[in-house]
């Protein structure tokens, strides 16, 4: 008995030894690789009018069916007394976090940063449909595609646009500019700029998820308590 | 508010049953292993509690497994779990757990039976019994690994929902907890349960064993659901906002209080104070006492789920 606990123990923190081992190989090999660009989406909450050409464009340009939808604009108001009444339009879509909870939750590695460009990206083959990334997205932009039966959601038009070397369909067909696409590694990106010089904000940044979506709020707001 | 149905539901009751099932397959094993090590010595075997244990641990994994492989959208593409891992991912840790808690389940199963198995198969399948001599010498190493992989199982099912950053109650600490504690509750109730169904004595010196550990572990349950809530509205903000929602009034106000509370753990509890006071124990007694214990796991089950989500940061 004494024999086979000091075999056990043995056998157990060799174990241990070689999984502390593994984990620490990897995290030195997650870090090497510097991304070459870092995509990032700039809303200007004063110019949107809410008039969803981007989520029409988006529709259509991505082929989303109806029942989902990769990018949103919600509504909200009338905020002030008549005639001073103003609306607000928050876009709701894949924040492309630097820190992505659904890429860490993914059992499969289907959901994955792209390190080339920084943007949170499907594989639609691995994807086995588990849910568990559709729960653990704190902004709530990810679905089941009706189709493909995979996970997905906005991917800065990677596959239909970014390739091509245009511009999101969103940000493209918006009429007021109220969208911004550009590198942030690249110094002279006009998103870089207004990152630098505005008042931007992303979502729940208190949860560390670093977004990269940043949003101008909107100027006339209104006390709610 | 519908209780089943809300905005930012994502996962359903079958998620609930998976995690109830899986709980109760680490529980079950767990105490097949302390009623072979603590109390019945060598003829374990024989005891129909630890016969009920040793079924209800593979039976109750694959079911739950069954159930988790046919709720994903792509239930053929299952394989693909199994052979891409991401080390970051807690599904993907408790899916190497639950492979890992299989091979070492089925090992030490072997063992406890290995004297009737060897004989069983002398004459037309010999090499079963070389196989079984060869394991018994690594008997206290499988029995160690067995014991550290089920609590890592139940507590696994645990960590699986504390993962969800967006929802405030589900990422709690204290869940893990509550998960392990309940499910070795519920793989008690369920030997219990299917023991006696299996003309096991209700009298017997196996239940009185079991009993004695489930009345502090219902304390413990009930002292870990405190502090889970207690945690939750000292928090404020949207946790203060998530514990209100789920215990306050409405559906899961009651499940909670009436099924969880009472029905589940006062209950049982009380049960087993009396039956440990009195001098017999009955069929009836021991089969409704560990039926509640069973209901009451369940309930948690779903109420944390369905009430997890319905609050959102």
């Amino acid at each position: 008995m004494d024999k086979s606990k000091r075999f056990f123990l043995k056998g157990a923190g060799a174990l241990l030894a070689g999984m502390s081992a593994y984990q620490a190989t990897r995290a030195s090999e997650h870090s090497s690789p510097a991304s070459q660009r870092k995509y990032a989406l700039l809303h200007d909450e004063n110019r949107c009018i809410g008039c969803d050409a981007c989520t029409q464009a988006c529709r259509e340009v991505n082929q989303v069916p109806e029942g989902v939808s990769r990018l949103e604009i919600v509504r909200t108001g009338p905020h002030g007394e008549y005639p001073n009444q103003t609306y607000h339009f928050e876009r709701q879509s894949c924040q492309h976090c630097e820190n992505a909870p659904c890429v860490n939750v993914c059992p499969t590695g289907a959901a994955y940063k792209d390190p080339q460009t920084g943007i949170i990206k499907v594989d639609e083959w691995k994807c086995v449909g588990c849910l568990y990334c559709i729960a653990a997205c704190p902004y709530k932009v990810r679905f089941i595609h009706p189709v493909t039966r995979a996970a997905d959601k906005c991917d800065f038009c990677e596959q239909t646009r970014l390739s091509k070397g245009e511009l999101p369909a969103c940000v493209t067909s918006c009429p007021t500019q109220a969208l911004v696409f550009g590198d942030l590694l690249d110094t002279q990106s006009g998103v870089y700029q207004l990152v630098r010089t505005q008042p931007v904000s992303r979502d729940k940044e208190s949860l560390g998820t670093s977004p990269k979506l940043f949003k101008i709020r909107a100027a006339k707001g209104e006390v709610i308590l | 508010m519908n209780p089943f149905h809300f905005d930012g539901l994502v996962w359903h009751w079958p998620i609930a049953i998976y995690l109830f099932l899986a709980g109760m397959s680490a529980g079950a094993i767990f105490f097949a292993i302390l009623l072979r090590y603590f109390c019945l010595g060598q003829d374990a075997w024989k005891s129909n509690f630890v016969r009920a244990a040793c079924l209800i641990a593979p039976l109750a994994i694959w079911a739950g497994l069954g159930i988790l492989v046919i709720d994903l959208t792509k239930p053929f593409d299952f394989w693909k779990i199994l052979v891409f891992y991401n080390p970051l991912s807690v599904m993907s840790l408790g899916v190497m757990v639950l492979m890992v808690f299989q091979v070492f389940m089925f090992a030490w199963l072997a063992l406890l039976f290995a004297r009737p198995l060897t004989r069983l198969t002398a004459s037309r399948m010999p090499f079963i019994g070389k196989f079984l001599a060869w394991l018994k010498p690594h008997e206290a190493s499988i029995t160690g690994l067995t014991m550290i992989l089920s609590l890592s199982l139940g507590a696994y099912t645990g960590f699986l929902l504390s993962a969800l950053p967006g929802y405030p109650l589900l990422n709690n600490p204290v869940l893990p907890v509550l998960f392990l504690m309940s499910g070795l509750s519920s793989g008690a109730a369920g030997a219990l349960l299917l023991g006696v169904l299996m003309k096991g004595r209700p009298d017997s010196k196996e239940v009185k064993f079991i009993h004695k550990i489930e009345i502090p572990l219902i304390l413990i349950e009930l002292l870990v659901i405190f502090t889970f809530f207690a945690g939750l509205v000292l928090s404020g903000g949207a946790k203060l906002e998530a514990a209100g929602n789920a215990l306050g009034q409405g559906f899961w106000g009651w499940i909670f209080w009436g099924g969880i509370i009472g029905l589940g753990l006062s209950l049982p509890l009380a049960m087993n104070l009396f039956m440990t006071a009195s001098a017999q124990r009955r069929f009836s007694y021991v089969a409704f006492t560990a039926s509640m214990s069973l209901l009451g796991v369940l309930l948690l089950r779903n109420f944390i789920l369905y009430t997890g989500q319905m609050t959102m940061l």
